[in-house]
């Protein structure tokens, strides 16, 4: 254990002492917290010309109530009301009448003003827009543009449209418009969380309003940090393993130590610059936190998981990795290798959104029990849905636990063949083959 | 009591055999050198006394010990490239090796060596700085370093200059004298007949010599007449009784054909020019060598 702790020590010591490492400490949360200020501060900076929309009302109906609405919101929104500055785009309606000879022509001279940039969109409204039950082929809205389906004022103009449309519709059931205004009206739900019994005054405590913070950035921060941790403590164990062996260093290595403690002091000293960076990060962004006053948004009670699901982590990827530095002989061969090598760690990623909307479906559920996707997926799942299974996080960790046991003892059997073979390229059936065999 | 014992030792790399049913005994407190040409066997014999690689078949003992990790401690190993952390200062990078190996006042002996091989003003630099020799040197430090019982040295001299060749073999022949047992691969034949007590030379993964000098040349006789003459070697060509004539410019090498009388072949040279020195000796550890692993002795063993 001595000699595993020492080329822990040497590889920790190694990895820490690097400017490369300390810059990273400090930059990363500062180009974090820099896109966020970035957003922060350029989230008034609109384009505030006119944003002309040409409407062809085949209806006959609603145009009005469109160039209504239009000037209503210009007058309400377009100036600051304090410092009569411009903030926002007025909206401008140019109402078309309807070609029924050659519409097609219209809608290509219409659609290249919007090209030329002379126009915004165009919208054209079916002349059967009224009943569209009656006729489905004519009772559309389309709404033409650059980038129609991100488009904010594809939203809007559809109020107007359809509130129009409901006040001629009452009208035709013989009801005045004007004596069922609450007819409009529209009460959301206001998103909150559970009701808990607070554990200070033992009484029922009101359930606080649950932001999109909460929903998002709260769940996808520790997942984002934890990869960060991956690729300071596990990823670069591939090129050190790689240099080790090309530099022949391997060779006087393992004249002390056996390939299994060589490989998991390597690992080992992985782990500790992790650790390292997530102690400063998870000290730091907690304090940087309350320090803002959104201690609420803190997930206290996963942080203990998160240390716990890093540290395994580390220990399966690293030696997956370290295994994979060991069959190869030059920078391009361990560069082929990291493709295969990040996909325990990309997929997650990739499944983030699903398993954040439907924390307990059964896809997020058994996604988070392969013991390569547990450390974010099983994270992400407690961090959105308190309420999950309590045997859940305990029965991922154990999956870890025997995969990490499984990729050292794979991945030292791998590394002791491979690490003094030159100029065999690697080939995943080797690995495969040799962490089976030795 | 021998400090290295291998038996019957077998290692195959896919469908080659690197080493064939080795047997040899290292005495303890011997200086023992391994020759034989590129990719005979020597390094791949080297690593499995040191138990990096495992042998197919056959045993390994070493101080009477099968090998399982802890003994390796007492042995030390200097590869025959270098495998130095390069963005490591020196004294760091033997004081982690000498640690590696369990090794005691490590800090002082690192001081010591460096001192010895006069590297002290390099301490404090990184490895990266170092011209090849000395990164031999430091890469010989690492192996002493932990002072062991037995140090492996896989080509130790390759490369150096003569001024440093000469700094590594008295620090060898300190160890050997010391206690240690040293093995050390050369393809230095005249290192090998000053240095070794014991020459052992494995050719296409066989042993084809084993022995002192001594023993070895015995085992050719006196069958080389070592000449100089003032025509050189133009006045040698085809002389009767003669197999083979090595010529080294200022002396000639004639291997005397098996029941041939050199005197006779003396006579003959009388003959064609004068004769400055003449000796009848037994063949050199580098003829033998040629005569065993040459372009001759392959044909022979190829067909």
């Amino acid at each position: 254990m001595r000699k595993v702790l020492r080329v822990a020590e040497r590889e920790y010591l190694a990895t820490v002492r690097t400017k490369g490492f300390i810059l990273g400490l400090v930059l990363a949360p500062v180009l974090f917290g820099g896109s966020a200020l970035a957003m922060l501060l350029f989230r008034n900076q609109v384009d505030t010309r006119d944003k002309v929309i040409a409407v062809i009302d085949r209806s006959g109906l609603v145009s009005e109530a469109v160039i209504a609405a239009a000037e209503s919101r210009n007058s309400a929104v377009v100036y600051d009301t304090l410092t009569g500055e411009k903030i926002r785009a007025p909206y401008v309606i140019e109402l078309v009448p309807p070609d029924n000879v050659d519409p097609d022509r219209q809608r290509l001279e219409l659609s290249n003003r919007v090209r030329s940039g002379e126009l915004h969109a165009f919208v054209e409204i079916g002349a059967g827009v009224l009943h569209p039950r009656e006729d489905t082929a004519v009772s559309h809205i389309k709404y033409y543009a650059n980038s129609a389906a991100l488009d904010d004022l594809r939203g809007w103009i559809e109020r107007p449209i359809n509130g129009d449309l409901r006040k001629l519709r009452l009208a035709e059931a013989g009801v005045d418009p004007t004596m069922a205004e609450d007819m409009f009206d529209w009460v959301g739900a206001t998103p909150m969380g559970l009701v808990r019994v607070d554990p200070e005054t033992g009484m029922i405590a009101e359930a606080g309003r649950s932001t999109e913070a909460q929903a998002i950035v709260a769940p996808l921060v520790m997942p984002m940090l934890m990869f960060l941790l991956i690729m300071l403590g596990a990823v670069p164990l591939l090129n050190a393993v790689m240099e080790e062996k090309s530099q022949r260093i391997a060779e006087v290595v393992l004249g002390s130590v056996t390939p299994f403690e060589f490989m998991l002091g390597k690992v080992v000293g992985g782990v500790g610059v992790s650790l390292t960076a997530a102690t400063v990060y998870v000290v730091g962004g907690v304090f940087a936190i309350r320090h803002m006053g959104w201690a609420e948004y803190i997930p206290y009670h996963v942080l203990p998981w998160f240390f716990a699901y890093t540290l395994l982590a580390i220990v399966m990827l690293g030696a997956t990795y370290a295994a994979f530095g060991s069959v190869c002989n030059d920078p391009s061969e361990a560069q082929s290798m990291m493709l295969p090598g990040m996909l325990p760690v990309m997929i997650p990623m990739f499944v983030l959104v699903p398993v954040l909307r439907e924390p307990t479906s059964a896809f997020a559920t058994g996604l988070s029990f392969v013991p390569f996707f547990t450390p974010m997926l099983m994270l992400i799942r407690q961090t959105v849905q308190e309420s999950i299974p309590v045997w859940q996080p305990w029965l991922g960790m154990a999956g870890m636990i025997l995969c990490a046991g499984f990729c050292v003892w794979a991945g030292g059997r791998v590394f002791r063949v491979a690490v003094l073979m030159q100029g065999t390229p690697p080939k995943l059936a080797n690995i495969v083959r040799w962490a089976l065999r030795g | 009591m021998n400090a290295v014992e291998l038996r019957n030792v077998t290692k195959r790399f896919g469908r080659v055999t690197a080493v064939d049913d080795l047997s040899l005994d290292v005495p303890q407190g011997s200086v023992y050198g391994f020759i034989g040409p590129n990719g005979s066997g020597k390094t791949t014999t080297l690593r499995m006394i040191m138990n990096i690689y495992y042998p197919d078949s056959g045993s390994i003992r070493v101080f009477g010990d099968e090998l399982h990790g802890a003994c390796t401690d007492r042995i030390g190993y200097m590869p025959e490239e270098r495998g130095l952390y390069k963005r490591m200062k020196v004294r760091d990078v033997l004081r982690f090796y000498g640690e590696l190996k369990n090794g005691k006042d490590v800090g002082k002996e690192v001081d010591r060596w460096l001192e010895r091989l006069d590297l002290s003003d390099w301490a404090s630099r990184k490895v990266e700085t170092l011209s090849k020799g000395m990164a031999q040197k430091v890469q010989f430090i690492a192996t002493v370093v932990a002072r062991p019982e037995l140090a492996i040295l896989d080509e130790p001299f390759t490369g150096l200059d003569p001024v440093n060749t000469d700094a590594l073999r008295e620090a060898v022949l300190e160890l050997g004298a010391g206690g240690t047992t040293v093995i050390f691969s050369t393809h230095d034949m005249n290192v090998a007949e000053k240095m070794c007590d014991f020459i052992f030379m494995i050719f296409k993964g066989r042993k084809v010599l084993d022995g002192t000098l001594a023993a070895i040349q015995d085992q050719y006789g006196s069958d080389t007449i070592r000449i100089r003459t003032e025509d050189g070697g133009a006045a040698l060509h085809g002389l009767d009784g003669v197999e083979k004539i090595a010529d080294f410019g200022q002396v000639q090498e004639l291997r005397v054909a098996p029941g041939r009388d050199p005197q006779e072949i003396l006579s003959a040279i009388v003959s064609r020019t004068r004769v400055r020195s003449f000796e009848l000796a037994r063949p050199s550890l580098h003829d033998i060598f040629v005569r065993i692993a040459g372009p001759e002795a392959r044909e022979v063993t190829d067909a």
